[in-house]
């Protein structure tokens, strides 16, 4: 074990990092090159190498804090700051598209023909499809919280039915929201109306894919017994990023698809 | 069977002789039974009330000649800050002090006693 008088976790030297910002490199030229000479390359091999930095990156995560045991108290703080931090960026981040529509949304411009939704776009009806996905979005936030005690309470087999159970809510709502998606009688490209919304909503599909993502893995984690009743964090990170794609539907579907029809 | 059997039989012995094992009952494993490295010698220092890697306030002294502040320290000398002179709300004027090993120093501004007490790096 490493002498040291401290409780924190100095890192082993890592070549995650910079394969992680090479990959961004390449997928950010690449998206340039890809959209100026349809070549592909470029795009493809930056994704690749930022997948496979994600995934080794956070799997040697896993095994410093699970398997040796350098997530003390101190360093799970740490930790807990980072992820609080890092959502506090992304509802930073949806905060702009927010402003976006309201801008556009409150005061519509004689070209849309001053009124909002603009001319001759048909809304879809916030109390069909959009209902039901605020309402399984919803149920998946009191799954989620049904693990968490499960977890807490030491129970494995309601643990895993209950994560399952948000997990396949998510998938639910990506499904529901593709078939929407698919069916809208407006696109991207019909005016500002278009823009605001598939990019607001769009951003937002991309992260419940990812949150759901996220819960899978601890899905993976609590069946092979990584995480003990007290000790969990990684859960409680995917939980707590859960709640926030939930929180920022509520928005989209209360700013967007109810305000805004 | 035959490891179904055994199976069986250790359950036994096992709830007999501890009072919580919960994998054996319920699935998911405790800090208790499954912390390892750092974090386990942690969790057992502080059990037993130590503070081997200063996570916590360090402890309160009056500081004078009969109740020195105790410093602990992996070497013959470690630096000191001292507040007590300064008062709670100007942390801008703290006093730093090396305390060296032997009799207790005083602090140059206020006079409050401080003590080396050396001890292992904890393993």
């Amino acid at each position: 074990m490493a002498h040291q008088v401290h409780a924190y976790h100095m890192v082993d030297p890592s070549p995650w990092p910079l394969t992680g910002a090479v990959g961004a490199l390449l997928l950010t030229s690449g998206l340039a090159i890809w959209m100026h000479f349809h070549n592909m390359t470029l795009l493809t091999l930056g994704l690749i190498l930022l997948l496979l930095t994600m995934y080794q990156w956070w799997r040697d995560i896993v095994r410093e804090g699970t398997f040796q045991g350098h997530h003390t108290p101190p360093v799970q703080k740490g930790l807990r700051y980072g992820m609080i931090l890092f959502i506090t960026s992304e509802v930073f981040f949806f905060l702009g598209f927010f402003w976006a529509f309201y801008h556009s949304s409150l005061a519509p411009t004689p070209e849309l023909g001053g009124c909002w939704p603009p001319t001759g776009i048909t809304p879809l009806d916030p109390f069909e499809v959009p209902l039901l996905n605020t309402a399984v979005l919803l149920a998946s936030g009191v799954t989620v919280t049904w693990a968490h005690h499960s977890i807490m309470e030491g129970h494995r087999k309601e643990a895993i039915q209950s994560l399952t159970l948000t997990i396949l809510l998510g998938f639910y709502f990506t499904f529901l929201q593709a078939m929407e998606y698919y069916e809208a009688p407006f696109t991207i490209a019909d005016g500002v109306y278009g823009s605001t919304f598939f990019v607001a909503t769009g951003f937002h599909g991309l992260h419940v894919i990812i949150g759901s993502t996220f819960l899978a893995i601890c899905l993976l984690r609590q069946v092979l017994y990584h995480f003990t009743s007290e000790h969990h964090f990684g859960f409680e990170a995917a939980a707590w990023y859960w709640h926030f794609v939930d929180v920022v539907w509520l928005f989209l579907y209360i700013s967007i698809y109810w305000w805004g029809s | 069977v035959c490891s179904l059997q055994l199976k069986a039989v250790i359950n036994a012995f096992l709830s007999c002789c501890l009072v919580n094992h919960t994998v054996l009952f319920t699935g998911i494993p405790t800090d208790e039974e499954q912390a390892t490295g750092l974090e386990k010698v942690i969790m057992k220092a502080m059990k037993q009330g130590e503070d081997p890697f200063n996570m916590m306030k360090p402890k309160h002294y009056a500081g004078s000649k009969a109740d020195p502040h105790l410093v602990p320290s992996i070497t013959n000398k470690r630096i000191v800050g001292c507040c007590v002179c300064v008062g709670e709300e100007d942390n801008t004027a703290v006093v730093w002090f090396w305390l060296h090993e032997g009799e207790a120093q005083r602090c140059p501004s206020c006079g409050s006693h401080y003590k080396l007490v050396p001890h292992e790096l904890p393993h």
